[in-house]
């Protein structure tokens, strides 16, 4: 692929500061490599920046989810309403701790989860809603907010793939509860190595997640364990190397914006033509993958590998028809919306560092299949 | 409290001069992940495994985030049931419990034996219940538990044997490293271990293909196939529940750097261990050093003392750190408040918490650190007599 879907050249240019934050950190006088000043100076960073009363760094987004279900007392008996479609965390963490993920079913267009679905499956065991944001468009969350308080059941926000975005001046993460963000690299703050964080308005359950990123340590006496707690960090060069790249941040956001709004323009005709772009808008949107809907689907990837253009199917089932969740659902169920998403669902490349010509490239190879007969 | 005007301080753990002599290597390697462009569970990863695989002469090597997580997945893909009894030391690491709980098991506790800190074989045999499908001995601090022995009730209790062998890379018995006389181990590199690296990562040890491909797909959110160095894996269908639990590739890369080093470094640890144990023989208060033997190998150097807070206090005020493995024993801990164990039940593990003191030990310490350490402990002793 002359554009791959994956670039491996995310960090290319940052080569010789990456080296030097290894020996900085390989040779900084305290010897301390994990969860030290400089994690605490990137949590505070976060934490001010989306004005979150604590924000806990730990090790994977994914883990960043399992940490707040288990600091919300999620366990067996309990309910967690979860979409239908989406990365297997959001059904895998519920389903560890014991808990039932229950599958709503998503917005044909958005793919977000569906707000009158959710209210629907509440249940008096019902513990926890947790929708996600999708690709470029975050959820419904004045609504489901609305439906969590009445419902007296918490929210947490996957807002992993959305650090950056905005949705009536909230920033993703700060809807919920809790929300959490996740740096792998692929992602709109991605890092040369795993990471996420746990952003929340409630400095006591902030507090919670604290202890139990670190074995059930208070932080003051060491190997006192108050609860059964994770190995989840953030190690020192991680944290010097995201305070390096967040001034720059907005500056990449931004551009994934423009050619998400470009790509947006350049499809809008081609909704006849069996290509769906995602709706046109600033709120509410953080443009981590652009994903369009394709009747066609497999011949446009296959169309545009032809041209050296990656493209990428998240996902290829919905969450409940896969082996690992299927038994966590009940004769009857069903997603049609979910499954329409998944035989339909394409993403186009969107990193910030393509070219006004590579959009363009990209822009004119789908628009040229969905216009041939 | 800080330490006196004009003394010099003894850091518990440094390990500056390693990375310095390691640097070459690392660097090297840090460039070929930059090249390669996956930064976890990517090609570097695969090359620490295989590395660790030639060093450990393990069939199967999966490398995760950390040792707590090999644990966990070791547990699970080993087919612990939920709810399933473990047996494990009340004396360890909180992970050597608190990783049976996350893998939906239940530990059941059984005390040590007193000289070199492993569960006592004969205390197994004693815990085992009607659950109790496996053990799970640890090896502290400089040498291996009594496999032999825990393997001969193992063997008569139809249990399945994991070995919490986070501190034992290097550490050796009949021929076979740390964590493959059952059905697997672990290995932890955090980096105060004797393979460290500069965050937290991990691995799974074992000879058993089936355990291997289920840790393998666990890691990755439980997807089947091969996932590693491979992106458009992220979405492929799951079929367990699994976690993240990837590797970092610049870990991998210090790893990879500092194990070409590893045996000479172990020596190294191995001479230091026999400098403060010659220092050290005889002096009133301490009552016992760690042996040398054969599968030996010095990650840390825990003494027992009388007076042990007091030492340590002492010997901070001097600016010698020293750690305590382990203040608490697992059975005691808040955490575990529900199983209903109580104080006095495991009389050996408590009194390990009592005495024990681990002092500075890394490759490149200072022989005259040592000295100093020796000095200020004799110092301690010969004050209180007087």
């Amino acid at each position: 692929m002359t554009l791959p879907f994956f670039p491996t050249d995310l960090f290319d240019d940052d080569r010789a500061e990456l080296l030097d934050i290894v020996r900085r950190v390989g040779l900084a006088p305290e010897q301390k490599f994990i969860l030290g000043e400089r994690t605490a100076r990137f949590e505070a960073a976060i934490r001010d920046s989306v004005g979150a009363a604590d924000a806990v760094a730990c090790g994977s987004g994914t883990s960043a989810l399992t940490l707040v279900l288990r600091a919300m007392d999620v366990g067996a008996g309990d309910e967690v309403i979860v979409p239908a479609f989406g990365c297997a965390p959001l059904a895998a963490a519920p389903a560890l701790l014991g808990a039932t993920p229950v599958f709503a079913d998503i917005d044909p267009w958005t793919m977000v989860v569906d707000p009158a679905e959710v209210a629907r499956l509440v249940t008096p065991r019902t513990k926890v809603i947790m929708p996600a944001h999708m690709f470029s468009v975050m959820a419904d969350m004045p609504e489901l907010r609305r439906i969590a308080t009445d419902a007296g059941v918490r929210l947490l926000e996957d807002s992993a793939v959305a650090q950056g975005g905005t949705l009536a001046g909230t920033p993703a993460g700060m809807w919920g509860d809790a929300g959490v963000y996740s740096f792998v690299q692929v992602k709109t703050f991605g890092m040369p190595g795993e990471g996420g964080m746990v952003v929340t308005r409630d400095a006591g359950l902030g507090s919670t997640v604290r202890m139990l990123r670190n074995h059930g340590q208070d932080g003051k006496s060491r190997f006192v364990y108050h609860r059964i707690g994770y190995n989840s960090r953030f190690d020192e060069i991680m944290a010097e190397f995201q305070l390096y790249r967040l001034p720059t941040l907005p500056q990449r956001l931004e551009r994934r914006a423009r050619i998400g709004e470009y790509y947006t323009g350049r499809f809008a005709e081609l909704a006849g033509c069996g290509v769906l772009a995602p709706p046109p808008a600033r709120d509410g949107r953080c443009y981590y993958v652009y994903s369009l809907l394709c009747e066609r689907r497999d011949e446009l990837r296959e169309h545009l590998a032809a041209r050296g253009i990656g493209s990428h199917v998240y996902y290829p089932a919905p969450l409940p028809r896969q082996p690992a969740f299927a038994p966590y659902t009940r004769p009857g169920d069903a997603w049609p919306a979910a499954e329409l998403a998944a035989r339909r669902t394409l993403a186009i490349p969107i990193y910030p560092h393509l070219t006004d010509v590579q959009v363009e490239r990209i822009a004119d190879a789908v628009c040229r299949f969905a216009k041939e007969p | 409290m800080p330490p006196e005007v004009g003394t010099l301080s003894v850091s518990f753990f440094n390990q500056s001069a390693t990375f310095e002599r390691t640097w070459a290597g690392t660097r090297r390697h840090i460039l070929d992940v930059i090249e390669n462009g996956k930064y976890s569970h990517g090609a570097k990863v695969a090359e620490l495994e295989s590395a660790l695989a030639g060093y450990t002469g393990a069939r199967f090597v999966v490398g995760v985030n950390s040792g707590t997580d090999a644990l966990v997945l070791l547990l699970r893909a080993a087919g612990l049931e939920p709810g399933g009894e473990v047996v494990v030391p009340a004396f360890s690491f909180g992970a050597s419990a608190t990783s049976v709980v996350l893998a939906g098991g239940r530990p059941v506790f059984a005390d040590i034996e007193p000289d070199g800190y492993g569960v006592d074989p004969a205390a197994v045999a004693a815990a085992v219940g009607e659950r109790t499908r496996f053990v799970m001995p640890t090896h502290l601090f400089s040498r291996l538990a009594d496999i032999d022995g825990v393997l001969d009730v193992a063997r008569r209790l139809d249990l399945t044997v994991v070995e919490d062998s986070a501190e034992a890379i290097g550490m050796r018995h009949r021929g076979t490293h740390a964590g493959l006389f059952g059905a697997g181990g672990v290995l932890s590199f955090f980096p105060t271990k004797t393979l460290g690296a500069l965050g937290d990562a991990g691995a799974v040890l074992t000879d058993d293909a089936r355990i291997a491909a289920t840790a393998d797909a666990l890691r990755h959110h439980g997807r089947f196939g091969v996932t590693i160095a491979d992106f458009p894996a992220i979405s492929t269908a799951t079929g367990l529940p699994g976690v993240n639990s990837k590797m970092d590739d610049l870990q991998a890369a210090v790893l990879l750097a500092k194990l070409t080093t590893l045996d000479s470094d172990i020596a190294r640890r191995a001479e230091l261990a026999s400098r403060y144990g010659e220092a050290l023989a005889g002096v009133a208060g301490v009552r016992k050093l760690p042996v040398h033997r054969p599968d030996s190998v010095f990650y840390v150097y825990v003494v027992e003392v009388d007076s042990r807070d007091e030492l340590a206090a002492h010997l901070s005020a001097r600016g010698v750190e020293t750690e305590i493995y382990y203040p608490t024993p697992l059975h005691l801990q808040p955490c575990f408040d529900g199983l209903g164990y109580r104080k006095g039940e495991f009389p050996n593990a408590e009194s390990a918490c009592r005495h024990t003191l681990a002092l500075p030990l890394y490759p490149d310490m200072p022989a005259d650190d040592c000295d100093r350490v020796y000095d200020a402990i004799r110092g301690f002793y010969h004050g209180r007599r007087g």
